[in-house]
């Protein structure tokens, strides 16, 4: 059955699914249960699934991580919910020393089915610590796999899969589009979720985007479109491991290719996949890979964000310098 | 062996703390003086049997034999290190002798004692020390959790899984060690507040052993650790870390109680580190002679010894034996030390992830080729 | 057997570099086990006992004690004898300190090694090959599981089932084998996803960003070139050589105007014939203008006799008699140069080629053992062998297996010109057109009959000498066709 759905309500269908599907699957976050999480993701799930399967923790994310490993280890299956990407910190030692270790370091023993929520990326008018971008310090740490979805449908299936995978993920949404609609066909199927997806066919410039970039770049594209430029957008969906052969198969046509992410510039998922691509693209490049990233500051306040953040016009620079060499 | 090194000014001991690391101290549970002596305490009533009792001397006599062991072989660089456990063992015994066979311990990385008592193989400890893996043994089927080198990580660990046995409806409790310098770490009291709040049935073991490296007790806390507990809202108790009669009395009381559902407990097991942090530390350059020789007087295993032969619940065969024993272990671990093989190259890349991603597999696979190109490589 | 180890003094506290042995604690001849204490030392800060790493039996005392010793210096020898002993002791220190094993001590391994500057050695060829395969993600890259991606389920939802409800695992796995499938879930808020689209578009041409970059500004347009490189890559020789062959690769696109013949069957074959000959035989060519008008009055004399009623007696019948007939005295022009065995094969019989124009191209058929045949039997042959080319229908062992040949370009009205052997071959003649051409004739000015004959040979078999002679031979044979009897 198809519906309309935002991202947050696919989010809170998907994870109830998951609920219903596994009774070892434990929610735990702050501020989840009673009120339904600050983003209402987790809206209505503590009054049906009860306060044992939804917790509301004290405000500690080292200790809602540090618990969700030793729920591992019992044979649940943790939820958990960082509030914002900005507090992620505290829970940095338990996700980087302890969750992505375990498996290597007991051989298989002591897996980590967690999955670890944060809303991500700016653009909502906040105050400091709100609106970070940290995928890089996951996607560099081995024994984490990090996701990003972009749509409701990719939320609505991609929170099941991920809570169905044996290792740990860190599942990033992207907050400011937490109330855009797209159709979720809920009676479907999937497809897999540590893959990326062509969004938008073109011939000129492949762009990659994940998360709330997506979208950037796809109005980027029709505003492309008008200048007779074709874009072809992609929504890399995984940020590790990545899947880039299809990446790679656009470059071998298109010979451009542009990156866009909120996160900054430097050691930013674009250093990664330029690499990637001009060593496996090398004879197909008419263009060096650029990269479209925030400034390497810290996130302004709210009064600077869209200074900050790349936008449609900063893509299509990008665009224009890689068709200009 | 370490004699006394320069004086030096250890730290300012707290306003009205009176020699905090020396061994009398108020409010600690016994129920075997340094002597040997057999004494009662109101709160911890301790049925044993003469079997156990030896059993419990066994335990211990065999525990240091391995430390004094992993020890000389570390000096003799088949190790990379070695964390002893000297002046630990009833400590680490007496705790472990109370976990049920359904509980779950998660260990530092000095707990060799308590490994012991779940039966995990030294050789599967020294694996860890000589770095051939991360820990050899299966934590779920020994009960024992791998040992954890971030300081604290594993009481938060303990609590969830305490927090999985309450879901389940077992009735079971884990047991989480931690050291004294432990407990400044956030992760550590944010596993007490979790236990509190969830009353989750889990109890923390604390072996106060006076040091963190070099760092005294009295830099970690201002108050006696078993009085954080009431901060937290749970019951806290100290007990002569050095009598295995007392510890093993405390820990299984509150082990019951956790089981039945009365919530956590920390148990601040009063102690001492005999020997160095780990065998490259040297220890006089931070402490005094004095208070090692202070020490040398509780020995663990010396008073239960005193007991069991001045009782006659032991002679001098049955100690003669435990002996025999030590030292056929000790050629056992010696042998199995030095003809561990080499873990093999592709272990890097195997089990990173319980499923394999593509990149990953690609690394191998170079890996593996690069490794093959080299001479005399198998 | 004895077995002797050596226990050298280790430094036993704070890097100190000396230290005094104050007593003994064993004697030799004692049975010491490990971690025995075998002597009391001092140093500057304390007396420690040190405890055998061995157990053996002790067999010196190397230092008298009172005596200060240097760390590192050997002071007690045992022999351990048995095979339960011990590893060569490390003399592991504390933090800071390098023991014997050549590691720093730290407080929390082994401590950092030196290293050499210096490669490992390496086996040859696996490894260099392993070293050649660069990183490279390929299309289809095998992922050590298989092809393509990690196989999880055996079989992907058929769309019409109704889902398992397993949760997203189960529903993701199985589409993993199907990971091409198009999307079924159109994008929300954009325009309607196409889909990984197979086939849209061509393959960019393959080339390193300079050698395009070099393309680019020499004008040369990429997608006309072929690439010489591993995989088809453009190189920047490819480039100038594009550039120096306007119409040189396959994507070529027509000027107007212009047309494109593909190069094909006979054609084909007839080019690289001829240049596998010119560029592998050196050849040379000698020139002869000949007064034929004997010849050419024999010719009509013949043409009447009744043995060649019927037969066609072309001037091309009376060169190739002379041909054969010089041949003959000289045996030398008809061989070939065997490079394989570094052999001049010397043919015995004189397959002689013809070389014919046809609609589908030049093919040289032979005329087998031709200096056997009489004059009627080799119009007859040369006639037959005419109509078969230009019928289109020669066959391969007709072209196969010649040894000399002439080529007539006199029927185009050409005088003469520089002809390629056939390959294999050692000489060739080629003969003009026959004219009236005002000639010495008996010491005056006359109108005689001249032509050109042109020979080419390879200069490896045939030198200056034996060519002009046979070509003279032939000239005479052409000019004063009765010197034929002498032959």
């Amino acid at each position: 059955m198809t519906e309309t759905l935002t991202i947050g309500k696919a989010l809170n269908l998907g994870l109830r699914r998951a609920m219903e599907d596994d009774a070892k699957v434990v929610l735990m976050g702050e501020d989840i249960g009673k009120l339904g999480g600050v983003f209402r993701i987790t809206d209505g799930l503590q009054k049906d699934f009860g306060e044992a399967r939804v917790v509301d923790t004290p405000l500690a994310e080292a200790g809602i991580l540090g618990t969700a490993v030793g729920l591992a280890m019992r044979g649940y299956r943790p939820v958990c919910e960082i509030q914002f990407d900005g507090f992620v910190f505290p829970a940095y030692n338990q996700i980087v020393t302890q969750v992505a270790k375990l498996h290597a370091r007991s051989k298989g023993r002591l897996p980590m089915p967690i999955v670890i929520r944060i809303p991500f990326g700016g653009g909502i008018g906040a105050v400091e610590h709100h609106s970070e971008s940290p995928e890089a310090y996951f996607a560099h740490t081995s024994g984490l796999k990090v996701v990003a979805v972009s749509t409701p449908a990719d939320a609505y299936w991609g929170i099941q899969q991920a809570v169905a995978h044996p290792d740990p993920i860190v599942f990033l949404e992207p907050k400011r589009r937490y109330w855009e609609k797209g159709q979720v066909d809920t009676a479907g199927s999937s497809g897999p979720l540590f893959a990326s997806r062509v969004v938008r066919a073109g011939d000129d410039v492949t762009v990659l985007a994940y998360g709330p970039m997506v979208k950037t770049a796809l109005q980027a594209a029709e505003a492309a479109a008008e200048e007779g430029r074709s874009l072809e957008v992609i929504d890399l969906r995984t940020i590790s491991p990545l899947d880039l052969d299809p990446v790679y198969a656009s470059v071998r046509r298109t010979g451009r290719c542009v990156v866009v992410h909120e996160a900054p510039l430097t050691l930013g998922l674009g250093a990664e996949i330029a690499a990637r691509i001009t060593e496996t693209c090398f004879h197909s490049l008419e263009a060096p890979v650029l990269r479209v990233g925030g400034y390497d500051t810290p996130y302004p306040p709210s009064k600077l964000e869209e200074e900050y953040l790349p936008d449609l016009d900063r893509v299509l620079d990008a665009v224009d310098r890689s068709l200009g060499f | 062996m370490s004699t006394l090194s320069q004086a030096t000014e250890v730290v300012d001991p707290v306003p009205g703390a009176d020699a905090p690391h020396l061994p009398d101290q108020p409010d600690l549970v016994q129920l075997l003086t340094p002597e040997g002596e057999r004494v009662e305490h109101p709160d911890y009533a301790l049925e044993v049997s003469e079997e156990e009792l030896r059993s419990l001397y066994r335990d211990l006599a065999l525990v240091r034999r391995w430390d004094v062991e992993a020890t000389a072989l570390q000096r003799q660089g088949e190790l990379g290190i070695w964390a002893s456990l000297l002046g630990q063992e009833a400590a680490q015994v007496g705790a472990g002798r109370a976990l049920a066979a359904d509980d779950m311990a998660f260990p530092t990385y000095r707990e060799h004692g308590v490994a012991w008592t779940r039966g995990v193989d030294p050789l599967h400890v020294i694996s860890m020390f000589r770095g051939v893996d991360q820990g050899g043994w299966d934590p779920v089927a020994t009960g024992f959790n791998l040992y954890t080198v971030v300081i604290g990580a594993q009481t938060l660990h303990a609590t969830g899984y305490a927090m999985g046995m309450q879901r389940d409806g077992a009735e079971s409790a884990a047991l989480a060690f931690l050291g004294d310098g432990a407990t400044s770490q956030g992760e550590v009291n944010e596993a007490m507040i979790w236990a509190a709040t969830f009353s989750a049935p889990v109890v923390f073991f604390c072996q106060n052993n006076q040091y963190a490296i070099s760092v005294p007790i009295e830099r970690q806390s201002r108050v006696p650790l078993y009085r954080r507990a009431d901060g937290f809202g749970f019951p806290g108790v100290r007990v002569d870390g050095n009598d295995v009669l007392a510890v093993l009395a405390v820990t299984r009381a509150a082990l019951a109680a956790a089981r039945e559902g009365q919530g956590p407990t920390f148990i601040e097991a009063f102690t001492y580190r005999m020997g160095a942090h780990t065998t490259s530390d040297d220890p006089t350059r931070y402490r005094l002679a004095s208070e090692l020789e202070e020490w040398k007087l509780r020995d663990p295993i010396a008073r239960l010894k005193a007991h069991l032969s001045r009782s006659g619940i032991a002679d001098a065969d049955f100690f003669a034996a435990v002996d025999a024993e030590g030292d056929e272990l000790a050629v056992r671990i010696r042998r199995g030390t030095l003809e561990m093989p080499d873990p093999a190259p592709t272990e890097i890349f195997d089990h990173v992830y319980a499923e394999q991603t593509p990149e990953l597999a690609r690394q191998r696979a170079e890996f593996v080729s690069y490794h093959a190109s080299f001479e005399g490589e198998q | 057997m004895a077995d002797l180890r050596q226990f050298k003094l280790p430094d036993v506290g704070e890097g100190l570099t000396e230290g005094e042995i104050l007593s003994w604690l064993v004697a030799v001849g004692d049975t010491v086990t490990v971690n025995q204490p075998l002597c009391e030392v001092e140093t500057a800060k304390a007396a420690v006992e040190l405890p055998s790493p061995y157990a053996g039996t002790v067999t010196e005392l190397l230092f008298e004690p009172g005596t200060t010793v240097d760390v590192g210096a050997p002071i007690i020898t045992i022999d351990i004898g048995g095979d339960d002993a011990p590893a060569e002791p490390s003399g592991t220190g504390l933090i800071g300190e390098t023991g014997a094993n050549g590691r720093t001590a730290v407080l929390v391994g082994y401590g950092p090694r030196s290293t050499e500057a210096r490669r490992r050695p390496r086996t040859t060829g696996a490894g260099a090959a392993a070293r050649a395969t660069a990183p490279q993600v390929l299309p289809e890259a095998d992922y050590g599981s298989g092809t393509g991606r990690p196989p999880l389920l055996a079989t992907a939802p058929d769309a019409t089932v109704k889902p398992v409800r397993h949760g997203g695992l189960e529903t993701g796995r199985a589409a993993e084998a199907h990971v091409t499938a198009a999307d079924t879930q159109p994008a929300p808020t954009s325009s309607p996803v196409a889909g990984p689209v197979a086939g849209r578009g061509a393959l960019r041409p393959l080339a390193k960003p300079p050698v395009r970059k070099y393309a680019r500004d020499l004008g040369v347009d990429l997608d006309t070139v072929t690439g010489s490189g591993a995989g088809g890559v453009i190189t920047r020789a490819d480039v100038d050589a594009a550039r120096t062959t306007p119409r040189g690769a396959d994507m070529a696109v027509s000027a107007p105007g212009e047309q494109r013949i593909p190069v094909k069957g006979v054609r084909k074959h007839t080019a690289a014939a001829m240049v596998a000959s010119a560029f592998t035989a050196p050849h040379v060519t000698e020139f002869l203008t000949v007064d034929v008008t004997r010849t050419m009055k024999l010719r009509q004399r013949l043409a009447t006799r009744p043995e060649l009623a019927g037969v066609r007696i072309s001037p091309l019948l009376f060169v190739a008699k002379a041909l054969l007939l010089a041949a003959k005295k000289h045996p030398m022009v008809n061989s070939s140069w065997d490079e394989a065995a570094q052999e001049i094969v010397v043919h015995g019989a004189v397959n002689l080629g013809i070389a014919a124009a046809t609609p589908r191209g030049l093919v040289v058929p032979n005329v087998k053992d031709a200096g056997s045949l009489s004059l009627v039997e080799l119009a007859g042959a040369l006639a037959d062998l005419t109509a078969t080319a230009r019928a289109g229908r020669t066959s391969p062992a007709d072209m196969s297996g010649g040894t000399i040949t002439i080529t007539n370009v006199g029927v185009f009205g050409v005088d003469t010109g520089t002809p390629i052997l056939n390959p294999g071959e050692s000489a060739i003649l080629a003969f003009g057109a026959v004219r009236e051409m005002p000639w010495v004739h008996k010491g005056k000015i006359a109108v005689r009959q001249v032509t050109q004959l042109a020979l080419s040979f390879d200069h490896r078999i045939v030198d200056g000498e034996l060519g002009s002679r046979f070509l003279a031979d032939v000239g005479t044979l052409l000019h004063d066709p009765g010197v034929a009897l002498t032959f």
